[in-house]
């Protein structure tokens, strides 16, 4: 995987927008917490010199400048590794006592009893008790015989301080690292589970559509963005399958009627006949075209149905009134055929949805069972609406449709072979089933005993 | 009458204007939008025919200009079958009717008729009256030479559309429409049968026919077929 590439993912750019932060916490915080302990180390430091040439001081008023030199080469002893160094020198600068070698020059000291910083060199310290040059507190004395002490301190103190300071700046550099290091890994987690989904949609642009993003089991929102891309899949493959058959249907069943068509004409124009002869062929030329017409507008019913562009027409509405109405439509061409046909209402139901396609849902049933239906027998329509569904039904007392039978006729096109030598395309139940879909309904085809009993079921709270 | 026709088909448009003229109309033809709006906004037609999908400037647009401008010109709208929104949005527009492509000839030229026709007995009528059938609008009565005939409220509603249009073809699709409201295409003859329903009761008894069916087309109630 390439740097620059990893650098631009968003888990990156976030982890060094968090690094840089708590780099700039971190710093603030240890700044404040090197500040105050140097104040407070260096505080006592001072009380503890103040007091140490105080003492010193009172040392050489007691029992005087004999003694207070004892002190001194006592207290600078080598191999008592104290943390101070001691400077006694005499009036004329020679030195008396001490760890110190000479008494700094580079600056005026007033022996004044109080603290002063000054810069010591490495040089001017006897033994190797400190390694660096130093600023260093100091604080002198001047005693009446003009001899003067010089109190240095904190070596020990401002070393481990110094110490402290590299640790902590070491552990800010360490983590600074590792926040660096985190977003790395966790750009590189990402980028490759992203990887993984655009690989898988370049799969499907390239033209294999039964390409799915792979789900880890993690449940984490890849898992979750990942099932509703393969749901989005899914719907996309179902509804090219849909176009794909239909394309099919047309190349399939249209071919042939419209040979026929093209044939009729042409046989008519193979040689001079009788006007009656030509409006003849012209009569059957337009029931070709009809008949073309009528499949086809069929097929882009159920594909539009199919594909939800009815919202217009999407309303609440009484069903039994359009129930009454569907009947009043077709009992008398039942009648013809000496069937009855019963409205079985039942209670009120409003229904939210296109009244024009579940008009010609209904419509295509009634029409199947009465086409199907035997002299004297019944058919019925029934509105049932149940707690949490409303079901329309369509029984007849004909044949019914045998079990095995039962998914190959929602197909498009399908006809049982018992039905080849009765009109119709084949499209009627294709088109119930897609609009009992649309309505977010499921379609039940049973036997009736005798006969079949159609149910479209719909959930009662509408899709809107 | 005078037609105007907006429709960029050139094929289409060609077999329409040979048509209508044999029909005994006078068609004005535009091949697009703008012109379509132009002769709409300036000529004086009964009736405009306008497609849908028009280069230039949609049919829809024409309409509610028109409407907007208070012109009340009838509009038969067409379109293909397929595109969004269809039929509603084609009325909501302003357009009086709606036919989807492909449509038979017989039923534009029986649609054309209906829309002039609407307007011309826009007035309140209590009583409708072919030859010597008699409706009565209020009551809704129905008697024949003075012999009263009993219809269903449904029948009723049947013969009164076609007495609206008297001596004029009307085809199964607008009965289906007008009478019960359904707009998809029954692949049983349930229109016929109705009409043969209707026949017998305001037929049968009487010498002269008023309900005749026209070949391919409809059917048409009239004094003479």
């Amino acid at each position: 995987m390439k740097l620059p590439r990893l650098l631009r993912t968003t888990a990156v750019q976030l982890a060094l927008r968090y690094a840089l932060v708590y780099v700039v916490v971190l710093s603030l915080a240890l700044s404040a917490f090197f500040w105050s302990t140097t104040r407070y180390v260096d505080s006592r430091l001072e009380t503890a010199m103040e007091q140490e040439i105080q003492s010193l001081t009172e040392l050489f008023d007691k029992e005087g400048a004999e003694y207070l030199k004892e002190e001194v080469l006592r207290r600078t002893e080598a191999g008592r590794q104290d943390d101070r160094l001691y400077l006694l020198v005499a009036e004329n600068g020679d030195k008396i006592a001490g760890n110190l070698i000479e008494w700094p020059d580079d600056m005026d000291i007033p022996s004044d009893g109080s603290i002063h910083s000054i810069w010591i060199e490495d040089d001017n310290i006897l033994g190797d008790f400190y390694d660096d040059d130093a600023y260093l507190p100091v604080v002198a004395s001047g005693f009446p015989d003009g001899t003067r002490l010089l109190l240095a301190g904190g070596v020990e103190q401002a070393e481990e301080l110094q110490e402290l300071t590299e640790f902590l700046i070491e552990v800010l550099g360490i983590s600074v690292l590792l926040a660096l290091l985190m977003s790395i890994v966790l750009g590189r987690k990402i980028l490759g589970r992203m990887d993984t989904i655009s690989r898988t949609a370049s799969e499907i642009v390239a033209g294999d559509l039964s390409q799915r993003v792979p789900v880890s089991g993690r449940t984490d929102e890849f898992d979750a963005l990942a099932v509703r891309l393969n749901a989005m899949l899914d719907r996309i493959q179902r509804l090219i399958k849909g176009i794909r058959e239909v394309t099919d249907n047309i190349a399939h069943d249209l071919r042939s009627p419209l040979t026929r068509l093209r044939n009729r004409l042409e046989v008519a124009l193979l040689e001079e006949r009788r006007p009656d002869e030509y409006r003849q062929t012209l009569e059957a030329g337009i029931e070709d075209a009809e008949s073309l017409i009528t499949t086809f507008n069929s097929l882009l019913g159920i594909a539009q149905a199919e594909a939800g562009n009815h919202r217009t027409q999407w309303g609440p509405f009484e069903v039994k009134g359009l129930a009454v109405d569907l009947t009043d439509l077709y009992r008398p061409v039942a009648e013809e055929k000496g069937q009855t046909l019963v409205l079985d209402d039942g209670q009120g139901a409003v229904f939210t949805g296109s009244r024009d396609l579940l008009a010609q849902a209904i419509g295509n049933l009634l029409e199947n069972a009465i086409k199907y239906t035997s002299e004297n027998g019944t058919i019925c329509l029934k509105i049932h609406q149940t707690d949490n569904a409303i079901e329309l039904e369509v029984s007849d007392t004909g044949p019914g449709i045998p079990d095995e039978e039962k998914e190959h006729v929602l197909e498009r096109f399908a006809r049982l072979e018992s039905a080849r030598n009765t009109p119709g395309n084949g499209l009627g139940l294709s088109l119930v089933k897609a609009v009992t879909e649309l309505h977010g309904g499921v379609l039940m085809l049973e036997n009736a005993d005798p006969g079949l009993r159609v149910t479209m079921r719909f959930p009662d709270t509408p899709v809107t | 009458m005078h037609i105007l026709l907006i429709e960029d088909d050139v094929q289409a448009a060609e077999y329409l204007v040979k048509g209508l003229i044999e029909c005994g109309h006078v068609v004005d033809h535009a091949p697009d939008g703008e012109d379509g709006l132009h002769l709409s906004l300036t000529g004086q037609y009964e009736v405009i025919i306008a497609d849908r999908m028009l280069p230039r400037r949609d049919g829809l647009s024409i309409i509610r200009i028109l409407r907007a401008d208070g012109k009340q010109t009838p509009v038969l709208v067409l379109s293909a079958l397929g595109e969004v929104d269809d039929r509603v949005a084609g009325l909501r527009a302003g357009g009086d009717d709606y036919l989807v492509k492909p449509y038979a000839f017989s039923e534009l030229l029986a649609r054309l008729d209906a829309l002039t026709r609407r307007n011309q007995t826009a007035t309140t009528e209590n009583h409708l009256q072919v030859a010597d059938l008699v409706i009565d609008l209020r009551k809704q009565t129905v008697n024949r030479a003075g012999k009263i005939i009993r219809l269903q409220p449904r029948e009723f509603k049947l013969l009164e559309f076609l007495m609206r249009h008297a001596d004029h073809v009307v085809t199964r699709t607008m009965l289906l429409e007008n009478v019960w409201d359904f707009h998809f295409d029954p692949q049983t003859n349930v229109i016929d049968v109705q009409i043969s329903r209707l026949r017998a009761k305001i037929d049968r008894q009487f010498d002269v026919p008023l309900l005749h069916t026209i070949r391919g087309a409809g059917y048409k109630l009239s004094e003479t077929p």
